[in-house]
């Protein structure tokens, strides 16, 4: 009887073990992303080259005294439309791009996908 | 009518420097703007490229030149307005004086220059301008009106004008060398 009960202390004991490190574990293929900032100020993305991982976030902050946006530059595929002084605006990016203020076009900025 | 945008140019200048170095009475000293003074003639240069930006929608039909008059109006407008928040905090009046009147006057001219002119010849005149005009009132901004103003506050919204009037010359000499093509 006393062995019995040992051994179904055991296994409760194991599975809770299990369950534990189970839910402690990396899922297969599952990453954590990331989110980056960009800074808009004295008229430049800073950084203007920014890498980064498929599915992380990156959030533009407009520090200038006048108003941004921030617009896929090849095809105009996307844009925040304008940002005032001190807004912000936020992508998840799982591309690619090159990107500019569509207001001052001489503003330039770049996404870079880092290859998994 | 022949545009002249060296006349822009030199007006600021002329101005600027002559009342810096060049006034018999005040030979070898330097002549100083009050922040009043400053403040007058930096919205006074705002609002003259708010025109200019005006005329441009009016005239031209060029994709270009047309994003950017649109951007000289947005952004001179938004600095013309933190100008008027700051001195209206700060208390002060902004007082017209040589500068801004004779900056006002050649405005005047360049805007009649403007309307006689059409098509590509109105467009190159414009941004032709518009190059010239930077050029001169960005030398303005960083060698009299930053120096000479006392405020920091003021000093500090002078600062911050500077790379965005920076970014409009470069923008500018942009569309100038599209429409040359």
């Amino acid at each position: 009887m006393s062995n019995a009960n040992t051994i179904l202390k055991n296994s409760i004991c194991l599975s809770f073990i299990t369950l534990l490190l189970g839910s402690c574990a990396p899922t297969p293929g599952k990453t954590e992303h990331k989110t980056h900032h960009v800074e808009i100020i004295q008229m430049k993305f800073q950084p203007a080259e920014l890498t980064v991982k498929k599915g992380d976030t990156v959030v533009w902050t407009n520090r200038d005294i006048v108003a941004h946006d921030i617009t896929e530059e090849k095809g105009r595929l996307w844009t925040s439309g304008p940002l005032a002084t001190g807004g912000s605006w936020s992508s998840v990016v799982t591309q690619n791009a090159d990107y500019f203020c569509s207001i001052h076009v001489v503003m330039k900025g770049k996404l870079i996908v880092e290859q998994e | 009518m022949k545009v002249n945008p060296s006349l822009t140019t030199f007006s600021v200048f002329a101005i600027v420097c002559g009342a810096m170095f060049c006034t018999p009475a005040t030979a070898q000293k330097k002549a100083s703007f009050s922040d009043a003074e400053i403040a007058s003639i930096a919205v006074t240069a705002n609002k003259i490229d708010i025109r200019y930006g005006e005329i441009a929608k009016e005239k031209s039909k060029d994709a270009d030149v047309l994003n950017f008059a649109e951007a000289m109006i947005k952004d001179h407008q938004g600095v013309i307005d933190q100008a008027v928040a700051l001195v209206t905090k700060l208390g002060v009046t902004p007082k017209n004086n040589s500068t801004s009147k004779k900056l006002l006057s050649d405005a005047a001219k360049m805007n009649k220059q403007l309307r006689a002119k059409n098509g590509d010849a109105f467009n190159k005149a414009y941004i032709d301008n518009e190059v010239a005009y930077h050029k001169a009132v960005i030398g303005t901004v960083e060698n009299a009106l930053i120096p000479q103003s006392q405020n920091a506050e003021l000093k500090g919204l002078l600062q911050s004008v500077l790379p965005v009037l920076k970014t409009h010359l470069e923008h500018a000499e942009m569309v100038q060398k599209k429409i040359a093509g």
